[in-house]
């Protein structure tokens, strides 16, 4: 044979060779395999945001969320009310961090004046403003008094379900947090073993979890940017799940392949239309309650959702958390729209089909969308249509993320779409911040129904009083909105079940959270709900 | 006098260059904070935030932030990533490695690849099949590399499963299977780049071939009954390589930036992924220590053509004073005789 043919002909079998052993058995269950979409950074509560795999290391005082009714204990044992102001924890005993050192009160104190105190981040004002913890004193080894400036009766169900407790040992000899890469030492039931940035974390199970080993031995998760990939590693067993929602494109056709499953939950998150308050005529009430009253919501799921989430005709908040108004109401009546925007004046004098105001300018806005969020475009354009119906025109812009964000920071913006996620969205001391931080309202803005209300909402000092008063908020929030609710999308996962079916969801959280990995009686108080198929299973086998 | 000037051009490139790499993210709409805070940025009171501003340094006035800058250079300090919090310098080490590991192999393969199929096509230009093989290469070349990235996937990675879709793997920690990781790795990466850039290597080549091919010592060694491939591939071939080489040579201080979209695809953890992320989160001193990395190895890149120029043809050689070898020809390359 010729020398180039046997070349040809041995490189030809090599590779053939060589694709077919990377087909060849996989490794051991114990070894999970998760895509996520992107690097959340080295898993610090100071960079990024990586919140849901931070719990895989961190635990919190209560778990797993402020997104339940009543959130069950995690390193606290119990948080009992001592007064209005004033609360007493009691933690847990025997547990350690994954360096073997003893988990105490004095880590629990630390965090939370680290957290107040501190360089700010993301929980820093869950501790110096809604609510405002004015002093925490260690009462013995394992128990700790807050004392909050203001009534704080949720302090236990919303803050300590919030919060990683970091280890005081630790984090005291780090003055600054954001260069601090190291790994993450928590007690959580997962230690981060290996971190490379852009391309994997690898997380191995912690045997000592106070609440039972991780079933998965080991997590691996690559970074994989790129939707394609991902769902073609899905599909071709190169990944046993992903960390990503499916589109709903792609639903229909990856639930007919049989070995995947498909595993809805809800995201608690809220596409949303936010009007420019701060800006003319945007700072009219009536008139953002007028754009709500038009936007037919049933459309922009059906159509652009293709049916796979619900029309957020229930406002703001999510009406799945546990803080949500029940009587919520955010019709679509094109008929009152019309009917407010000509009792503001609001009319169309010269026949061109835009109303115009009083003083002659036109209903003509400028409606800024994320160009990477197709979504999104495809709803903003449905919004120009229906808006018009009503004789306002919106024109659409689609903008790089960074740009719309800068642009949305300095309020340059009539109108954008965004998303709301679960921590905006449900949790009830977030809702409450954001109408003073100037992401729903702003401090400073005459606005007396408002501030009245908050100030009541301040005053409340047992659960249900502060529930009531969160749900006049709402109502009142809903009535004037400056967040107009478009849509409250389902999240959908798409998994291997032959690899691993104990997938349970917590609310907001998705599947991939260490619920999924714990054994069911650890569940118990923590609102997970069996979301795959041997999940259910266990869930409900007698004990 | 001549060295000198040269020198001298290529440090006023480099400043030039880095003045702009230092104003170019700070012009760049976006906020850097958000992605430290998050989007609960808004929530900090004015305080918090100017403290968040002055631990991430970017409350000092510009000029001095500037100067820092400069002397942070001369020192090899890059500053650390807002995203990662790691000193820049380890960061683009790390990435550097990976796309070294990419981009090498894919210029490679593409330079030698489009010089053969290159001069091929030229040698046989008008025969039977060279108008297809020109019309393939020219729609070859027009086809966008996500575009190639993708049909990859889906052809080899989604319907026959070759290869796993992404590079962001966990290495075996040594051996003959880390290795094999690793080629596996490259596979899809070094494939898309090769298919794109395989084309403007041809064209460059077969054009250089065909010019080198009507010249009189061409004529004159068939004429003295040399072997068709010996004139080819031994004669004008040598002589059509110049152009093929500045483009090659030009292409490897690109390919410190590696390849952004290509990475970024294939979730490949090179430098060109790095830069695609850092822009995301306006993560500036990342952004900056990348183009600066991109500038040095355009800089030197062309450094290198430059020197390597009098090597290849002994007519710079000639005309470059201290370059020339006693008996080079002074008019031509060597011409078969």
């Amino acid at each position: 044979m010729h020398p180039f043919r046997l070349i040809v002909l041995a490189l030809g079998s090599a590779a053939l060779l060589a694709a077919g052993c990377d087909r060849g058995p996989r490794g051991p269950r114990s070894r999970l395999t998760v895509a996520i979409p992107r690097d959340v950074g080295p898993l610090s509560p100071y960079i990024g945001d990586g919140s849901v795999l931070l719990g895989l290391v961190y635990d919190k005082l209560f778990e797993p969320s402020p997104f339940v009714p009543e959130p069950g204990p995690g390193l606290a044992e119990s948080a009992t009310q001592v007064d209005s102001i004033t609360w007493l924890v009691r933690l847990r005993g025997g547990v350690t961090w994954h360096d073997g050192a003893p988990f105490t009160a004095e880590d629990v104190r630390f965090t939370f004046q680290y957290y107040r105190d501190g360089p700010p981040n993301r929980y820093t004002h869950h501790v110096s403003a809604v609510p405002r913890i004015e002093r925490i004193e260690v009462e013995g080894p394992l128990a700790v008094r807050f004392v909050c400036a203001y009534p704080c009766p949720l302090l236990a169900r919303v803050t300590f379900a919030d919060l990683p407790i970091l280890p005081k040992h630790i984090w005291e000899r780090i003055t600054e947090p954001r260069k601090y890469a190291a790994l993450p030492v928590g007690t959580g039931p997962y230690r981060l073993a290996e971190y490379q940035p852009d391309r994997y974390y690898k997380f191995v199970a912690n045997g000592k979890y106070f609440l039972g080993r991780a079933r998965a031995e080991e997590l691996v998760m690559p970074i994989v940017p790129e939707q394609s990939a991902t769902f073609i590693a899905l599909r071709t067993a190169r990944v046993d799940a992903a960390a990503r929602d499916l589109p709903p494109e792609l639903v229909a056709q990856f639930s007919r392949l049989p070995q995947l499953s498909i595993i809805r939950t809800s995201s608690l998150s809220i596409i949303e239309l936010r009007p420019n308050f701060t800006r003319p005529p945007f700072d009219i009430a009536a008139f953002r309650r007028a754009l709500s009253l038009a936007v037919n919501r049933d459309t922009l799921v059906r159509t652009v959702l293709l049916g796979q989430g619900r029309p957020g005709t229930r406002g703001y908040p999510h009406p799945d958390s546990p803080w949500s108004n029940p009587d919520l109401r955010t019709p679509f009546d094109r008929a009152s729209a019309v009917r407010l925007l000509d009792s503001l004046g609001f009319r169309d004098r010269d026949r061109d089909g835009v109303r115009e105001t009083a003083g002659g300018s036109p209903l003509s806005f400028v409606l800024k969308v994320n160009l990477a969020e197709p979504t999104w475009i495809r709803m903003g354009e449905m919004l120009v249509g229906q808006l018009a119906a009503v004789g306002v025109r919106l024109r659409l812009e689609t903008l790089e993320a960074g740009v719309l964000s800068t642009q949305t920071s300095a309020r340059d913006f009539d109108l954008f779409i965004g998303e709301a996620g679960a921590h905006g969205a449900a949790d009830p001391d977030q809702f409450v911040m954001a109408l003073q931080s100037g992401y729903l309202w702003r401090d400073g803005l005459p606005y007396p129904e408002l501030d009245s209300l908050i100030a009541a909402w301040k005053r409340a000092s047992t659960v249900d009083a502060r529930r009531s008063a969160g749900f006049a908020l709402q109502a009142l929030f809903n009535e004037r909105p400056t967040s107009i609710a478009l849509a409250y999308p389902d999240q959908r996962w798409a998994v291997r079940p032959e690899a691993y079916d104990g997938w349970v969801e917590s609310p907001g959280y998705g599947i991939v959270h260490k619920w999924s990995f714990l054994p069911p009686e650890s569940r118990v108080g923590t609102g997970a709900r069996a979301a795959s198929a041997s999940a259910a299973r266990e869930r409900d086998a007698p004990r | 006098m001549r060295r000198g000037r040269s020198v001298a051009q290529y440090a006023v490139v480099l400043w030039v260059a880095v003045t702009l790499n230092f104003a170019l993210p700070r012009l760049a709409p976006g906020d850097p904070l958000e992605f430290v805070i998050g989007a609960e940025l808004g929530a900090l009171t004015p305080g918090q935030r100017e403290r968040v501003v002055r631990e991430v340094g970017l409350d000092r006035p510009v000029p001095e932030q500037y100067a820092r800058y400069l002397a942070g250079i001369t020192r090899g300090h890059l500053g650390r990533s807002i995203r990662s919090g790691r000193p820049v310098a380890d960061v683009l080490g790390e990435r550097l490695r990976w796309t070294a590991l990419l981009a090498i192999p894919a210029l490679l393969i593409t330079t030698v690849l489009g010089t053969a199929v290159g001069a091929w096509a030229a040698w046989r230009r008008g025969r039977a099949g060279d108008l297809p093989l020109l019309t393939g290469i020219l729609l070859l070349d027009s086809l966008p590399v996500f575009w190639i990235a993708m049909l990859l996937l889906a052809a080899f990675a989604g319907q026959l499963g070759w290869l796993p879709p992404f590079a962001a793997l966990a290495l075996p920690s040594s051996g003959a299977s880390r290795g094999w990781a690793v080629a596996t790795a490259l596979v899809f990466p070094v494939a898309a780049l090769v298919i794109a850039g395989f084309g403007h290597t041809f064209l460059v080549a077969r054009a250089a071939m065909l010019t080198t091919l009507g010249e009189d010592y061409v004529r004159t060694a068939h004429a003295k009954g040399l072997r068709p491939a010996a004139v080819v591939f031994r004669h004008a071939l040598r002589n059509a390589l110049l152009p093929v080489y500045t483009h090659a040579a030009l292409s490897l201080g690109a390919l410190a930036s590696g390849a952004v979209v290509v990475e970024t695809v294939f979730a490949y953890p090179g430098v060109g992924r790095l830069i695609f992320d850092a822009v995301a989160a306006r993560d500036y001193p990342v952004l900056q220590g990348a183009f600066l990395l991109v500038v040095v190895g355009v800089v030197a890149a062309n450094w290198l053509t430059d020197v390597t120029y009098p090597l290849l043809d002994p007519r710079v050689r000639a005309a470059t004073p201290g370059t020339s070898r006693a008996g080079a020809h002074p008019r031509g390359p060597a011409v078969a005789a």
